[in-house]
């Protein structure tokens, strides 16, 4: 049977690859919840990458819509992202992540420390998981990238707020409202940093 | 208030600092210049006095040194005579007041009073230390990346960063922050130095603020 899936015959690999990391971090989490008592995140939102937006990317970047344009050159088909609590939470889940067998972080992009000129933040990893199936390349065990991108709850909501104004044509000030946008974005840091703060003295008194 | 005399007469010296304290002012007695520009390097000051005609550096030659060292603590000037010369040269070199001696001692403590309460909104919309920008007036601070503060985090911020390097009792930041709310717990400042490290740091800054044992904090890089 023939498969127009831009992921050709490894779409139906893509949820097996994203079900095993989802389960390798939650059972990180599991884990440190047994010995800090904290979890490491609030929540987790796991998404393939569709098939339109996989489409629009190539185009985006002049590559051929082809399966190894898709899972060779374009990192993040596979994607999770992780929304926390508190800032110290995206580095304990960070180093979690760096631990886990069969993964080999091969990039990380801390936008947390180096923000993005309109003020957004998040911690990117793209990592390399080993697997059991075939990948792109023709290899057995394969190898599929995923992107894992964390935050915390105030940088989740204003990255929600910053993609509706990037995808939003035609607004009548959008200079007035992106400097507005990235003045929220330090004062979200800023209570991210005072609610960090807070907790430390608290644990520590 | 903490206040820096630089008077090269004794007996002179010995009665202002009676006067002084007798107002409420912690008064440093230095009898020369150099021991001045020194004394203004370890201290944070909120007012200096300073004679002219002094030994080893005249109070001209310290005022500058001092304000070479970014140090922008209001400071007035004793001259012996009421020559128009030493004025200007005195205003030039970076003094903010000047009183002729014989001088009347309320009126060197209105004119001290007056440098304090102008000090409070001492011209400086914009800080920098390190590769750290405080701009006071919109509560921001910038590095790498730029993070909002509140409004007490921005006066401790000021304070320490027009007095770089120095120890500054908790006492004193308390009094300079707090002054409007002297019922609050003394705590408070150990807590607004820990916004202001984590803040620095997520700002990627080159400076921090350190304590001793005795709970003296200062402004350094590293």
């Amino acid at each position: 049977m023939p498969n127009d899936s831009i992921y050709g015959k490894y779409e139906a690999f893509l949820p097996l690859v994203l079900e095993e990391l989802s389960n390798k971090i939650r059972q990180a989490d599991a884990i440190y919840r047994i010995r800090s008592g904290d979890p490491l995140f609030e929540h987790i939102n796991a998404r393939i990458k569709s098939e339109e937006s996989a489409r629009e990317k190539c185009r985006r970047k002049g590559w051929p819509e082809t399966p190894r344009s898709v899972l060779y050159e374009m990192k993040d088909a596979v994607g999770i992202r992780l929304v926390c609590s508190f800032l110290e939470d995206i580095f304990e889940t960070v180093k979690a992540i760096r631990g886990f067998s069969g993964v080999e972080v091969i990039e990380e992009k801390d936008y947390i420390k180096k923000v993005k000129p309109n003020g957004y933040r998040s911690y990117h990893m793209i990592l390399d998981i080993e697997t059991p199936f075939e990948d792109v390349l023709g290899n057995v065990p394969g190898h599929y990238f995923a992107e894992i991108q964390l935050r915390t709850i105030a940088m989740d909501s204003w990255a929600a707020l910053e993609h509706q104004l990037s995808y939003k044509k035609n607004i009548s000030n959008p200079e007035l409202i992106g400097a507005e946008l990235k003045r929220c974005a330090d004062e979200l840091a800023a209570c991210d940093v005072s609610m960090q703060t807070i907790r430390e003295l608290i644990r520590n008194s | 208030m903490k206040l820096l005399l630089a008077e090269d007469e004794k007996d002179l010296s010995r009665a202002l600092a009676a006067v002084l304290n007798h107002s409420g002012y912690d008064v440093t007695a230095v009898y020369d210049g150099e021991a001045a520009v020194e004394a203004a390097k370890i201290n944070a000051y909120d007012v200096m006095v300073f004679d002219i005609m002094m030994p080893k550096m005249t109070g001209l030659e310290a005022v500058r040194a001092i304000r070479q060292n970014s140090d922008m603590t209001p400071v007035l000037f004793l001259t012996a005579k009421s020559e128009v010369d030493d004025r200007i040269v005195g205003l030039d070199a970076g003094a903010d007041d000047y009183l002729t001696k014989p001088f009347a001692m309320g009126e060197l403590l209105a004119r001290v009073r007056s440098l304090t309460r102008r000090s409070t909104v001492y011209g400086s919309k914009e800080l920098r230390f390190g590769a750290v920008l405080l701009d006071v007036e919109h509560l921001e601070m910038k590095s790498a990346n730029s993070i909002r503060l509140a409004n007490k985090e921005a006066h401790m911020m000021e304070y320490l960063m027009l007095n770089p390097n120095k120890y500054i009792g908790t006492d004193e930041l308390f009094n300079h922050i707090w002054s409007d709310e002297p019922e609050t717990d003394k705590g408070i400042v150990f807590v607004y130095v820990s916004f202001l490290n984590n803040k620095l740091r997520s700002i990627d800054a080159d400076i921090k603020i350190s304590a001793d044992d005795s709970g003296n904090y200062i402004l350094n890089q590293f």
